[in-house]
């Protein structure tokens, strides 16, 4: 029994990564998927987009990168899939560069979807560096940060910017996060400006913005590929998030598992020395 | 057909990145240095594109008078910061590099003040008794504000190391260990969960997009 | 001149920052605006800091034929490749990240996507590995970090509920095995006595503990999230928010001047 325990104590890292890789892909392969209840925080974001009247303007910002891009980007679509549908209107903007692309990816696939038009429906603004002098600037006029969109025409040439200057003309700005953006939307719009705001992200800079949920300062909070599931969920259509959640789940049971066969082999080792 | 060929391009570079796994080898590093070669050249491309032709070649042609002068300011600066590649004279770019650090500084001063600790401290102050329809719920939210009020402030404590800890204050930060290591082990949970993800999304590309198996 | 201009100038904008966010009136309301315009220009220009340092580091393996000069030679032809692709798509349709530029279809989807996406699930697998050989539960503290950090994997995820009992009853017991030998090599009565009550107690809970974790855990892992965990991060938080300020001041004044080596 023992001697058992020590081996396991001594399993190489290659077989931990195998079983691991296996974990996440048989329940692709078997296609199993199981039923979940969307959080509060999520629903609390979508009752805020939902309650939009039609036309009401959403600014979403794209700062994350390829790097966290399966977390991220199923919520990225899932909330340009609902706002599309309540014929809200979308402004995107970003504050990481290298994700940038991702979002514009995005934002011209679903409006295809949704029949769209340029413009009208929807406008990229692009990126300035700059994080916090973006944002405060943004508060006093638009223009004055983006004053052409990301194809160089001029805001006043786009219907739909035409009465977009400050965040009081937006309804709503979703920061889709994996660093510290979220906190720079909060504490420089929220603050100063008043604006509302949903912060979604990476499971790593998620629970970092619990304490702005309850002090009100975003109005819904969409963590990780929980939060982007619970979100497909929600707009009732399933997709990456949704079904990627069960070899979330069977690894999750896995770390568990792992977790307390390493503390058997470890007790079994210190108990013999 | 180019659709095939460069997901075949992108599916090599995903196993040449999983070899690394296996052992460090020739193939793992090869796709290292791209990566971290064309991700440096993206900032080039981005400076250019979102940055010196909007807001300062395409201003320039935009505004008159005072409005396209003035730019001459950050524009020096600009090259100030450059300056940095010329050893002789790099020290002319800490003139610029001062203004961004100014400015960082004082924008954090706002940001911190009133963005964090005045709204923060402020939804600190919560009822101590919640009325609702029945006692038991009552006591149950009564008690989760207790936690979050007793939580913050014993936290807040651990983190006092102008005195040591012992007697009360010692009791105080043992009790903020409790809080930060529950905390520190859901932000590890949430963190478990951020990096399996990643490695469901590059499984599914490689079964989807690649193999289509699913 | 190379130490008193640049403290000047940090003092300066930053006191007009302060000043420009308690007076929002003229002058100081349009001059902040102005200055966080210059600071947009400006901090593009710094974020190609550091690229001269890389490039020149990888241009030295390759003329020394160090070892591995080839990887620095792909670095560098990596660079070169995308920044005249990146040109010429811009060029070439007007932007380049349009929807027709190839360097947007091809190389960002197809090169550079996978590269950053891959790179960073390796982390998954270094997670794993590390949650099998390093977080040992040997103290009070490491017990209840991972304590809080499986309630809340396995309460995020669909089935939480349903395997966390079977999770549960197994450490109550191994718990219970565990008390139990140590018990019987025990001479002292009394501690033999405490040893066997722990294991009996252990085997005991196994029945209410599974039962709540089957009702509760998914419920658990949302009232950590809510309650003790936003408590500790508004704590800490409170304190790096201090910090900030003071940190900032202490520029502000010259105190702190690291930024100038």
């Amino acid at each position: 029994m023992r001697k058992y325990f020590e081996k396991l104590a001594q399993i190489d890292r290659r077989i931990i990564y195998l079983i691991l890789f296996l974990t996440v892909l048989l329940p692709y392969l078997f296609k199993i998927s199981l039923p979940m209840k969307p959080l509060p925080e999520v629903v609390q974001a979508y009752k805020e987009i939902d309650q939009l009247p039609p036309g009401s303007v959403v600014m979403i910002s794209i700062d994350y990168d390829a790097a966290s891009m399966p977390e991220v980007q199923p919520m990225l679509y899932a909330i340009l899939r609902h706002c599309f549908s309540k014929n809200l209107k979308v402004v995107m903007l970003g504050h990481w560069p290298l994700g940038i692309p991702l979002g514009v990816t995005a934002l011209n696939e679903v409006a295809k979807e949704y029949h769209k038009k340029y413009g009208v429906d929807y406008v990229f603004l692009g990126f300035r560096p700059g994080l916090a002098a973006v944002i405060i600037n943004m508060g006093k006029e638009i223009r004055s940060v983006f004053a052409e969109d990301y194809w160089g025409t001029p805001l006043d040439s786009l219907p739909m910017m035409r009465n977009v200057h400050t965040y009081d003309d937006i309804a709503v700005i979703v920061g889709l996060e994996a660093g510290s953006v979220g906190d720079a939307w909060v504490q420089y719009a929220q603050a100063r400006y008043n604006a509302k705001i949903i912060l979604g992200g990476t499971a790593v800079v998620a629970p970092d913005w619990y304490p702005y949920l309850q002090s009100h300062q975003i109005v819904g909070l969409i963590g990780g590929l929980r939060g982007a599931a619970d979100y497909e969920n929600l707009v009732h259509h399933k997709a990456l998030a949704y079904y990627g959640m069960t070899p979330q789940a069977a690894v999750h049971i896995l770390i568990v598992i792992f977790i307390i066969l390493g503390n058997l082999g470890y007790i079994a080792l210190r108990r013999r020395k | 057909m180019a659709q095939v060929f460069w997901t075949w391009v992108a599916a090599f570079l995903t196993l040449a990145i999983f070899s690394f796994l296996y052992k460090d080898n020739p193939f793992y590093k090869f796709a290292e240095h791209i990566y971290v070669g064309s991700s440096a050249a993206f900032w080039l491309v981005y400076l250019w594109y979102f940055d010196i032709k909007p807001k300062l070649i395409d201003a320039w042609r935009m505004n008159t008078g005072l409005e396209k002068y003035i730019l001459i300011i950050p524009a020096i600066l600009s090259v100030f910061i450059l300056l940095r590649f010329i050893r002789p004279i790099a020290w002319i770019s800490r003139w610029a590099i001062a203004f961004t650090v100014g400015m960082a500084a004082g924008l954090g001063i706002t940001a911190n003040l009133q963005g964090f600790l005045v709204p923060q401290i402020q939804a600190t102050f919560l009822p101590v008794w919640v009325p609702s329809h029945n006692f038991w719920h009552s006591l149950g939210l009564s008690v989760n504000n207790w936690i979050l009020v007793i939580g913050t402030v014993v936290t807040i404590f651990y983190f006092y190391f102008s005195k040591e800890h012992k007697g009360t204050l010692g009791a105080l930060s043992r009790a903020g260990i409790v809080f930060i290591m529950i905390a520190f082990g859901a932000s590890f949970g949430y963190t478990v969960m951020a990096r399996i993800s990643l490695l469901i999304g590059r499984v599914y590309f490689l079964i989807h997009n690649w193999l289509h198996i699913v | 001149m190379r130490r008193e201009v640049p403290i000047a100038i940090t003092f300066f904008t930053g006191v007009l920052l302060v000043v420009a966010f308690f007076i929002p009136h003229e002058p100081f309301g349009s001059l902040e605006q102005r200055f966080n315009d210059w600071y947009i220009i400006v901090s593009g220009f710094a974020m190609i800091l550091g690229l001269d340092s890389l490039l020149l580091h990888h241009w030295n393996k390759v003329s020394r034929r160090s070892q591995d000069w080839f990887h620095s030679l792909s670095l560098i032809l990596a660079f070169f490749i995308t920044l005249f692709w990146g040109f010429y798509s811009g060029i070439h349709t007007g932007n380049f990240l349009s929807a027709q530029s190839t360097f947007r279809k091809y190389f960002y989807l197809y090169v550079f996507v996978p590269l950053q996406a891959t790179m960073f699930s390796l982390l998954a697998f270094f997670i794993a590995s590390a949650a099998y050989r390093a977080f040992r539960a040997d103290r009070f503290e490491a017990t209840l970090l991972l304590f809080s950090a499986g309630i809340v994997m396995l309460g995020r995820v669909p089935m939480g509920n349903q395997v966390a009992p079977w999770i549960i009853g197994f450490v109550l017991l191994l718990f219970a095995f565990l008390l139990y030998s140590d018990g019987r090599k025990e001479v002292d009565s009394l501690r033999r006595a405490l040893k066997f009550g722990g294991a009996i107690l252990s085997l005991l809970l196994i029945y209410p503990l599974a039962w709540f974790f089957l009702k509760y855990t998914a419920a658990t892992a949302g009232w950590i999230m809510n309650i003790p965990q936003l408590a500790a991060k508004r704590g800490i938080f409170i304190g790096i928010a201090l910090g900030g300020i003071a940190m900032s001041l202490r520029i502000i004044l010259g105190i702190e001047k690291t930024y100038l080596r």
